[in-house]
């Protein structure tokens, strides 16, 4: 078969024109053991970190390593995501090695540290097609928040019903299909009811803006990675209705 | 977690099937669209891949009509009603309609059973009055979220049965997107961990496929219906929607790429149990699957624009014998409803086709609509029947075991994204491409000693069952 050579009439792979030299993770600390943890987060080595974090807190207190080390490197990799320098999955594994690292200094720490804030997410009643929700959670996770995880497929009632027991500052639902997005506005209602005045960042497939912005509560989410900047207004006591106006319209 | 060896396993249950050896086609310059070698006929005598393509319509209901049963008759009524009135309107000579499951319409079988036989009537009343030929295909909903429900043993699997069993009775052809492995697939793609896409698809999701299929096919059987096919969208589309275009940052297209050329040793075991196509629309392996099969395939391209994103829209045109638009939700438009207005472009697109045909200019035809895509992305350029060809050889060639097959279909994907100056990739997609070649060098030879690797390290997946696929 003839392939054409000369294809700039066809298309334009404007993915080669846009890509510029990538940025490098910056240096987070002048001590060396802590740079070497953030390196490792960076990396997003969850496996190896584990090793790095246990030696350090020979030496170090384990606030020093989370502080200093583990968040100071999740901090450079939200910053290289944000740059545009990383994908997707560099972030996901620096916050699985976070969360590794984390859970090694509060074993030595003998408690738990605490979380900025809970948000409970879910995927539609009628919907199992969660991977929006998974990334979600990640990305919430590795931004400090406490995620109440309430899967896929839930009940419109169970949703509420976690709000009420945990009070959350923030509800995200996702929905890949439009048949199942129509729980949003009940979840919505039900909270109003029962005065819940809780945010409810919604988003996922075929979810949109018009149709989230018509129910009191609503947010739409356009992409997942607005998750976390969504819960820290959320987190600020914006009202839905100030969240609303800043992340839609 | 504790590892799992494979003296320690249970039987596998699952009745996988004598695994392919040789190619249906003996190179890549026979294939063409409209034409397959298996073609297939439904109850009613309209031929499928016997030198014609048709258009395959797929209405998806508005939300809020999925509320009652009698919402959800009247909207498909009305959507399958307005397709086949575009049909003759325009003069479109056969179709296809997909009823394509909302969750409800699986959950309640008899809500699909209800729909499915006035789509039937439907039909019936079109060729009664005007001699249009039309087929349906019923493709229920996979509503067993692995980690949630166990894949074999639990109600939802029954209902999925139930709603097979009751739609068979009204529809031509049967088909399902089946999510067997997407627990760790939805975890390896967001990690970048094509060994877990390759355990996902090839194992977990074949040994799950082999499962269904054996119960699709004998209801399709016993009901005289066509057992169709199935599509890796659970996975491959997820990792190609994620990859999305020229400036997302989610997932890489090599991945994506890879992922693809995995999947058509997945989607591969329905055939192998029984299925005769036409293949599932939504599935982009499927000129691969052509290739080794002969079976007749849907695609979707461009005209699928209004479901979903792709960079091979002209491109999947080059093999397909039901040329498809995926799923287009029911609303009004200045040309009529958003089902008349898809109809007449599929109409059109495939009139186009069996122009080229019946000129005898269909290999200059299938030309321009490879060379408007080749070089666009990886993932259309692994999806030129030529290259889908060569993928499709080394699955044949490799068929040890489902493993085996995808991993040689992925080398060989790799292979050919190399070999060809003229497929360009950024720093970034180059770096992770030669890297996921060596992580497929440096996998295990044998199956079981894949399984072994990969129960250890993704046993802590949440919601990841083994035994729910006979493991």
């Amino acid at each position: 078969m003839k392939y054409v050579t000369d294809t700039s009439t066809i298309f334009t792979r404007y993915d080669l024109h846009i890509e510029v030299s990538r940025q490098s993770a910056r240096r987070v600390s002048d001590d060396q053991l802590l740079q070497q943890v953030a390196d490792c987060l960076v990396a997003g080595d969850e496996d190896r970190i584990q090793q790095i974090v246990a030696k350090v807190l020979t030496n170090k207190a384990p606030l020093e390593v989370i502080n200093k080390g583990l968040l100071a490197g999740m901090q450079e990799v939200s910053r290289l995501w944000e740059t545009g320098d990383c994908f997707l999955p560099q972030l996901i594994l620096s916050s699985d090695a976070m969360l590794a690292g984390i859970t090694l200094c509060e074993a030595e720490l003998g408690q738990t540290m605490q979380k900025k804030a809970k948000v409970i997410t879910h995927t539609a009643e009628g919907d199992i097609h969660d991977i929006g929700q998974i990334i979600v959670n990640a990305l919430l996770s590795a931004a400090g928040f406490e995620v109440i995880n309430l899967g896929a497929d839930v009940l419109v009632d169970e949703v509420v019903d976690a709000c009420r027991i945990h009070k959350p500052v923030l509800l995200t639902g996702t929905a890949l299909m439009t048949t199942t997005m129509t729980a949003f506005p009940k979840i919505a209602e039900k909270l109003k009811k029962q005065g819940l005045i809780i945010p409810f960042a919604c988003g996922g497939g075929a979810v949109n803006e018009e149709f989230v912005t018509s129910f009191d509560l609503g947010i739409w989410g356009k992409e997942a990675s607005q998750a976390p900047g969504i819960a820290q207004d959320a987190l600020n006591e914006l009202s839905w209705e100030e969240m609303r106006n800043k992340w839609n319209g | 977690m504790e590892r799992i060896s494979t003296a320690d396993r249970e039987p596998n249950p699952a009745p996988m099937p004598p695994l392919t050896d040789s190619m249906a086609y003996s190179s890549s310059d026979e294939m063409m669209f409209g034409t397959a070698l298996n073609p297939v006929e439904t109850k009613d005598g309209l031929t499928i891949g016997g030198g014609q393509v048709l258009p395959e319509i797929v209405p998806h209901p508005r939300p809020g009509s999925e509320q009652t049963l009698k919402t959800l008759l009247r909207e498909f009524e009305r959507a399958n009603q307005d397709a086949l009135e575009r049909c003759v309107t325009i003069g479109i000579p056969a179709i296809v309609i997909e009823n394509e499951h909302v969750s409800q319409m699986t959950r309640h079988a008899d809500w699909g059973m209800e729909i499915t036989a006035q789509t039937q009537q439907q039909i019936e009343s079109y060729k009664a009055k005007y001699g249009l030929q039309a087929a349906l295909r019923a493709t229920i909903a996979d509503i067993r979220k692995p980690g949630m429900v166990d894949m074999r043993e639990s109600d939802r699997t029954q209902e999925i049965l139930d709603a097979f069993k009751a739609c068979a009775r009204h529809a031509d052809i049967l088909s399902i997107e089946s999510l067997g492995g997407k627990e760790i697939s939805d975890y390896s793609i967001i990690r970048n961990d094509l060994t877990g896409m390759l355990f996902a698809q090839a194992v977990l999701g074949a040994r799950d496929m082999a499962w269904l299929w054996s119960h699709i096919v004998s209801i399709a059987n016993e009901n005289g219906c066509i057992p169709g096919g199935d599509t890796d969208c659970a996975q491959a589309n997820t990792a190609m929607f994620m990859a999305g275009g020229f400036i997302s940052r989610d997932v890489s297209h090599t991945l994506a790429t890879f992922c693809r050329a995995v999947s058509a040793s997945r989607s591969l075991v329905a055939y192998e149990m029984g299925a005769t196509g036409p293949a599932k629309d939504c599935a982009y392996e499927n000129p691969i699957i052509k290739a080794i099969t002969g079976i007749p395939i849907s695609t979707i391209g461009k005209t699928a624009a209004c479901a979903n994103m792709d960079l091979c829209g002209n491109l999947m045109a080059a093999v397909c014998d039901l040329w498809s638009n995926e799923a287009v939700e029911y609303h009004p438009m200045f040309g009529g409803s958003s089902v008349e207005v898809f109809t007449e472009i599929l109409g059109y697109d495939v009139a186009a086709m069996n122009s080229a045909i019946q000129l005898g200019f269909q290999k200059e035809y299938q030309a321009c609509l490879i060379n408007s895509d080749r070089y666009r992305s990886p993932q259309s350029f692994i999806l030129c029947p030529d290259n889908a060809w060569a993928i499709g050889k080394a699955i044949v060639t490799n068929n040890a075991s489902c493993y085996t097959r995808a991993r040689a279909a992925a080398l060989t994907c790799g292979e050919l994204m190399l070999a060809d100056s003229n497929l360009h990739f950024t720093n970034f997609e180059k770096d992770v491409l030669l890297e996921y070649m060596r992580e497929l060098e440096a996998l295990p030879d044998e199956e079981d000693d894949f399984i072994d690797r990969c129960l250890k390290r993704y046993g802590k997946v949440k919601g990841f069952k083994p035994a729910s696929y006979g493991l």
